[in-house]
């Protein structure tokens, strides 16, 4: 409660914070979900993707 | 009055007047159980607030219709035996207490209400860059055609002062291994001769190599090498000279020979493209 508010007060309460609270959460929003769905899609498919076994084929 | 219940036709019923909570004259099509507490409690002393309410606590009840001349006879009808709903399971939990005040909460209340409309922002925001991005993607050209755009050339197979043609996305791709001499006669050469006025170091890497695409820029003929005054291309078609730079240096061609972007990887090979 206390955080929503001061949340409110400092970033929500004015347009042009809101709207630059809501870009900047994008770009955070964007490299965090990218890297951690690929983190997630490679640690399913641990040893079937190239990078992991590259190096028995390449020198 | 008579005539007022008369006018409201099939609503009559409704417009029943009571000043005290009486079930309507219309039966129910299910018998139900009355919810006593679901009844909105007739307060008959409530405040004097305005000519309904004052009629509330008239002795004739609560019908009160008012004609004119000029004006639609309207009717007022005394809704006193509805229930009004139970919202609590929609109120947030700070409102649920009807009588605090819910303005201490206010602003962590806002707070969650543009919090949620943040994050839906965000997420549109998200969704509507990935799509674009796919969208105009798609219109790029596509890996297997990116990789025929390139042509790698082994440089050791071209002997100095040899000029060497190769095709390269449909064009002639000239590579000429230069001699010390045509590489100082180059370099020495006045700009404000020239008619595309262009250093000779402004388009090479390395001077020993000259990578040019072989298509004359007047009419778009392909220039003989090794030939011309110049010592450099010569286009058959309207006599154009280019210098061993590819630089024009006589003849109706505007512009110097183009130069494609290349970069070398090692001593031994350049890839164009």
């Amino acid at each position: 409660m206390v955080l929503l508010r001061r949340v409110y007060g400092s970033l929500f309460r004015r347009s042009s914070t809101f709207a630059l609270s809501i870009m900047l959460g994008a770009v955070l929003f964007e490299r965090a979900f990218d890297q951690g769905a690929d983190a997630l899609f490679e640690q399913l498919n641990e040893g079937k993707l190239w990078k992991h076994i590259k190096h028995k084929y390449e020198n | 009055m008579l005539s007022v219940a008369a006018r409201a036709g099939p609503l009559a019923p409704f417009v029943s007047a009571a000043a005290h909570a009486v079930p309507g004259p219309l039966r129910p099509l299910v018998p139900a159980a009355a919810h006593r507490e679901h009844k909105v409690p007739l307060d008959l002393k409530r405040p004097l607030l305005c000519r309904e309410s004052l009629s509330g606590r008239a002795a004739r009840g609560g019908l009160v219709a008012s004609a004119s001349l000029n004006a639609p006879a309207s009717v007022r009808c005394v809704h006193n035996d509805v229930a009004v709903p139970d919202f609590s399971a929609y109120r947030r939990q700070d409102v649920q207490d009807a009588n605090a005040s819910s303005q201490g909460s206010s602003d962590s209340r806002k707070g969650f209400s543009y919090l949620m409309t943040a994050a839906t922002g965000v997420a549109t925001a998200y969704v509507a860059k990935n799509v674009v991005t796919q969208f105009i993607s798609s219109l790029s050209a596509s890996a297997d055609v990116l990789a025929l755009s390139k042509i790698e050339i082994k440089l050791s197979d071209i002997p100095e002062g040899k000029n060497m043609a190769f095709k390269w996305r449909g064009k002639p791709l000239f590579v000429r291994h230069r001699t010390q001499a045509e590489i100082s006669q180059e370099a020495g050469v006045d700009l404000s001769q020239l008619r595309d006025p262009q250093h000779d170091l402004d388009r090479v890497k390395k001077p020993e190599w000259v990578i040019l695409v072989g298509v004359c820029t007047h009419l778009g003929c392909v220039p003989i090498a090794n030939s011309g005054d110049f010592g450099g291309y010569y286009c058959p078609c309207h006599g154009s000279h280019y210098d061993a730079s590819g630089r024009i240096r006589k003849g109706p061609a505007p512009l110097n020979l183009e130069v494609p972007t290349y970069q070398f990887i090692g001593d031994d090979t350049v890839v164009v493209g």
